[in-house]
């Protein structure tokens, strides 16, 4: 874990709210694993306070590059998209445990919805790395948020998009094009699935994926202080276990159908 | 070089600064980021005589220059705080200040009696802003009488350093600071967090499920001056002042109010490096303003 100010290489802008940032840190290139997350401190003063949690979503082993994919919801995304190649960003991590890639399964089922975008690049590069064959069903609302599939798709991953508005693939839900998928390959030993994406997106998976015979990880969202397991603010319960797992440190990748939400 | 040791109560600490209660962890969590043997002290998470769980979330949400945060004291319980949590800092010469609770004064004194054994625990904080249920939910922290009593029966179970810290949602904090020293404390830390809450107004919910939470951070600085300075002017008993401290200049803020040390609380989310910051800004500003012992500035403010 580290806690540096590492330059910002590129800012730019997928849709007008939807930001791309890079910059370069050997240290976190090195260690950083897919599904773990760095906490981010936008602004040096004292409003907004905390620091902001983002996934890691790709990292460059021969740049030290490590590339950030956010929406501007607040007023921490809009003062970090309002920074320029140069500037310092002040950054702590990786932190969290990240996906869990061993063990035995040849396939891989990603289901993303929205920003859960974020963290499934870095994934993908890591299970090809690992010569598994990928899916991903990505959902979004606004078709302009899909980018950077081709170079999949070039490398042998089978994508299918769904999107609100019909601009591209299939008009509707991502749990739809989850639906029609596992119509086939619910009952298949050698997948492993894994989503990210906002909790009500979360939750029809889970009831999908209690379904099939696989296991699956899901990456979470709760508001973060420490980031580190220190301030306990962050919990979330897991089936079977008495005490609250802390999304920043147990996480935030957790199995799936253990999550108890709204508990 | 300037004389950094300050005396509280007992103990004699390296420096005055030290890591406030629930925002350090049992220690060893920000090891990698701070050599914690650089620290005046460590003040662990409240501990209590059976594990808590904590509130159900949302429990901390942001808030303008602070945040709130109703955790509800969630804690491993004194048993495994003295199995699992204290060994781990064996290796480090930092003075370890164990921070308790309960809900009755037996349980204080109970959960007293086991930690102050330790080799490990150079003090005692007594967390006295939990509701205390056998008054009907007031705060042991704000009626004087029975925080005198408690802190009695606190006193007679150890001989190490027993700081009692005090809570800002009372009218005035001097009769509770006065009772506190009545009861035999040899130091007080001021302040827990400001009763706070928020809504979020699309949802129509409240920010945290308990809805009334704690504020902490810069937002609550000035009042912990009030505090701290109003608690000097009442009671003759070493102060540690806890609220907001983001850097050294405000640090020499509360010791110049009238505090003999310092607790950095929130400022550990933000940057986990942040104390050690503050003590050498407390350095520099000594340096600079040609101070022989930190000691010196405690109560300097000009009053004109
Ligand atoms: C582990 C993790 C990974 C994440 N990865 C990404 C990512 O790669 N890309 C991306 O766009 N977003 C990601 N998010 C969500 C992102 O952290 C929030 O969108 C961001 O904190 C909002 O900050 P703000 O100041 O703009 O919004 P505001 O609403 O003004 O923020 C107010 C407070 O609420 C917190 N908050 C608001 N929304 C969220 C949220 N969804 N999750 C957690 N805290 C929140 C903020 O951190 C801040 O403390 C991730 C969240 C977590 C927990
Ligand atoms: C998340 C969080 C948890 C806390 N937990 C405790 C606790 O367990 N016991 C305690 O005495 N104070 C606790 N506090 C209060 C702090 O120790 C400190 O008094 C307060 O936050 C004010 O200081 P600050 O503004 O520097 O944070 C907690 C504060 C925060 C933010
Ligand atoms: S954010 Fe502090 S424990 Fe997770």
């Amino acid at each position: 874990m580290y806690s540096e100010q590492c330059p910002i290489d590129e800012q730019r802008s997928i849709t007008e709210s939807v930001f791309l940032l890079s910059f370069t840190s050997r240290a976190i290139a090195r260690t950083g694993r897919p599904g773990q997350f760095l906490h981010i401190r936008v602004r040096t003063g004292i409003d907004p306070l905390l620091r902001r949690p983002l996934s890691i979503h790709r990292i460059d082993p021969q740049t030290g590059q490590i590339s950030l994919l956010f929406r501007v919801v607040g007023r921490g995304t809009r003062l970090l998209k309002d920074m320029r190649p140069g500037d310092p960003l002040d950054v702590m991590g990786p932190l969290g445990r990240g996906f869990d890639l061993s063990g035995n399964f040849s396939r891989a089922l990603i289901v993303a919805g929205g920003m859960g975008g974020a963290p499934v690049f870095f994934l993908i590069d890591a299970l090809l790395s690992l010569g598994k064959q990928v899916t991903l069903l990505w959902g979004v609302g606004d078709g302009r948020e899909i980018f950077g599939t081709d170079e999949y798709v070039r490398k042998g991953v089978d994508v299918r998009v769904a999107t609100e508005d019909g601009s591209l693939g299939h008009r509707g839900y991502v749990t739809e094009l989850l639906d029609v998928f596992l119509k086939t390959h619910a009952q298949d030993q050698s997948f492993r699935g894994f989503v990210c994406g906002p909790e009500c997106m979360l939750l029809p998976v889970q009831r999908f994926a209690r379904k099939t015979v696989f296991s699956w990880q899901a990456s979470l969202e709760e508001r973060m202080a420490c980031g580190v397991g220190v301030c306990q603010g962050c919990g979330v319960r897991i089936r079977n276990q008495a005490e609250y797992r802390m999304v920043c440190k147990d996480g935030p990748v957790f199995d799936l159908k253990e999550i108890l939400f709204h508990d | 070089m300037t004389d950094l040791t300050v005396r509280i109560g007992r103990l004699t600490l390296k420096n005055p600064v030290l890591t406030a209660s629930g925002t350090f962890g049992y220690g060893p969590e920000y090891a990698d980021y701070v050599d914690l043997n650089r620290l005046g002290g460590l003040i662990t998470k409240t501990i209590t005589l059976e594990p808590r769980g904590g509130n159900p979330m949302p429990r901390i949400a942001e808030m303008p220059a602070g945040m709130l945060n109703s955790i509800g004291l969630a804690n491993v319980g004194v048993e495994r705080y003295l199995a699992e949590k204290l060994p781990l800092l064996e290796k480090y010469e930092t003075a370890v200040i164990a921070n308790l609770a309960g809900s009755t004064v037996e349980e204080y004194a109970r959960v007293v009696m086991k930690v102050q054994k330790h080799p490990r625990v150079d003090g005692i904080e007594v967390n006295v802003s939990c509701p205390n249920v056998r008054k009907g939910g007031l705060a042991f922290g704000t009626d004087p009488d029975v925080l005198c009593e408690l802190v009695r029966s606190v006193r007679s179970e150890t001989d190490k350093t027993v700081i009692v810290k005090l809570s800002p949602n009372v009218t005035d904090i001097r009769p509770v600071a006065m009772a506190a020293a009545s009861g035999g404390a040899d130091a007080l830390s001021l302040i827990n967090t400001v009763m706070g809450m928020g809504i979020d107004i699309r949802t129509r919910k409240p920010l945290i499920s308990r809805i009334t939470a704690g504020l902490s951070g810069p937002a609550i600085k000035p009042i912990a001056m009030a505090k701290v300075y109003e608690a000097a002017q009442a009671v003759d008993l070493p102060l540690i002042g806890i609220g907001g401290i983001m850097n050294g200049e405000d640090a020499v803020e509360f010791l110049m109010a009238g505090a003999s040390a310092v607790q950095v609380g929130t400022l550990n989310f933000v940057d986990p490096a942040g104390c050690l910051k503050v003590l050498e800004g407390i350095e520099t500003f000594c340096r600079e303003q040609g101070i022989a012992k930190v000691s010196d500035l405690v109560g300097a403010m000009d009053h004109g």
